[in-house]
């Protein structure tokens, strides 16, 4: 698959638009072609990702100030969202209801996600990365991968459950 | 129910498959009396599948490839044989694949084209085999391509017409991949190759000749297709209309 149509789709989902999403890759390209030398050899995929992601949040902060929640940044209010989520464990929906979702309905209840757990959810299913290699794109330890990954399952589900916004 | 954040690890990471063997296999004994825990794996599943529903759709539009190669122009030169240069060109080529394949590029004349499918299509016939999915089914190579192309690939079945499926492959035509189906006509092969069409035109079938091999070459707007084979022109001619007609069908 090509990396473009990777790049398009990480910055679609955490820009929220394609309009959005493609001035971000353009300008990932951009940097990207510029850092080539910075490239030291692995994975290819990963490093586009990554320069992909880190020019999403960069763009989202000019463009956008008031959207932008950096990982390392979780306010109160995310982290209530977050208990509250764990204590509602018991709102697991029916698989049958996630079947009948629309593509639309599956977009706005992860749109809803704080960006710290929807980006690790989308490396995951939409880019299929397995965890070390998200774990290089976010620069996060594996552990943290691996409990926001819970997480916003766990909120993915509570939303769906709960009704979508 | 309510699951220890231990087990709740456990299971997301069993459902990407990032267990290890021995602890996957503990966790699948656990499954086997827990209905709860099977019900969580098919939620997360589920989950899975909604995500993935409309990936299709998912793509940039070929304006974004215009503006990125306009942003690029002119392209950058390799300035010394070194293992840096080589591998710079890799990666321009890999960020940005399929985006040379832009029609705009007009130092790519169909005839390049040409070469580069016949060189394709013979790199095939050198391979052990000339498939990567062997099966004269349609029903089994064209869902082989999910996932490896961004367009679906016409796959048609000619068996009952003399050119029986031999299965499919992907190959990189101007740093893209392409997907190539193989069928047989009596001992030669015919590789067909679908591609998108960027500039969205329809195109009649033309033909180029490059070393004893006939390459002919059709658009339907949305995707531009090769037929490339050794066999009587008549017979390739007759493999494309055939093609061309059950495709229409579909």
């Amino acid at each position: 698959m090509p990396y473009l149509v990777d790049a398009f789709r990480l910055a679609r989902w955490l820009a929220g638009s394609r309009a959005d999403a493609e001035d971000i890759v353009q300008e990932a390209s951009m940097r990207a072609f510029k850092n080539i030398r910075g490239f030291s050899g692995g994975n290819p995929r990963g490093w586009v990702l990554t320069i992909v992601r880190n020019t999403s949040y960069s763009w989202l902060a000019k463009n956008r100030p008031k959207d932008v929640v950096f990982s390392d940044d979780l306010d109160q209010h995310h982290r209530e969202q977050i208990e509250q989520a764990a204590t509602d464990q018991m709102q697991t929906p029916e698989t049958a209801l996630i079947a009948k979702l629309e593509a639309e309905q599956v977009r706005k209840a992860i749109a809803v996600l704080p960006a710290p757990f929807r980006e690790i959810l989308v490396l995951r299913e939409i880019h299929d990365l397995d965890y070390r290699t998200i774990a290089e794109v976010a620069a996060l330890p594996i552990g943290t991968v691996m409990s926001r990954l819970a997480r916003a399952r766990r909120l993915l589900s509570a939303t769906i459950a709960t009704g979508i916004p | 129910m309510t699951l220890s954040s231990q087990d709740e690890l456990l299971l997301n990471a069993y459902v990407d498959g990032e267990l290890d063997p021995i602890e996957a296999s503990s966790f699948e004994q656990r499954l086997q009396s827990d209905a709860a825990l099977n019900a969580q794996i098919e939620t997360l599943r589920a989950l899975r599948g909604a995500l993935r529903s409309d990936l299709a759709e998912d793509v940039p539009s070929p304006e974004l490839r215009r503006r990125i190669m306009a942003k690029l122009n002119p392209p950058p030169r390799a300035d010394r044989n070194s293992w840096m240069a080589l591998a710079a060109s890799f990666l321009v080529g890999a960020v940005l694949a399929g985006v040379t394949s832009f029609g705009a590029l007009n130092y790519r004349t169909s005839d390049e084209l040409a070469e580069q499918v016949v060189s394709a299509h013979v790199r095939g016939l050198m391979a052990p085999q000339p498939t990567d999915v062997a099966s004269s089914s349609h029903h089994t190579v064209k869902p082989w391509f999910n996932g490896k192309l961004a367009f679906a690939p016409t796959v048609a079945d000619l068996g009952a017409q003399g050119f029986p499926l031999v299965g499919g492959r992907v190959d990189v035509v101007r740093v893209e991949p392409v997907a190539s189906l193989v069928y047989s006509h009596g001992k030669h092969l015919i590789s067909l190759f679908e591609m998108p069409n960027t500039s969205g035109a329809s195109a009649p079938v033309t033909s180029h000749k490059k070393q004893g091999y006939l390459a002919l070459s059709w658009s339907d707007g949305a995707i531009t297709y090769w037929a490339v084979s050794d066999t009587a022109p008549d017979e390739l001619k007759n493999f494309v209309r055939l093609f061309r007609a059950a495709a229409a069908n579909s």
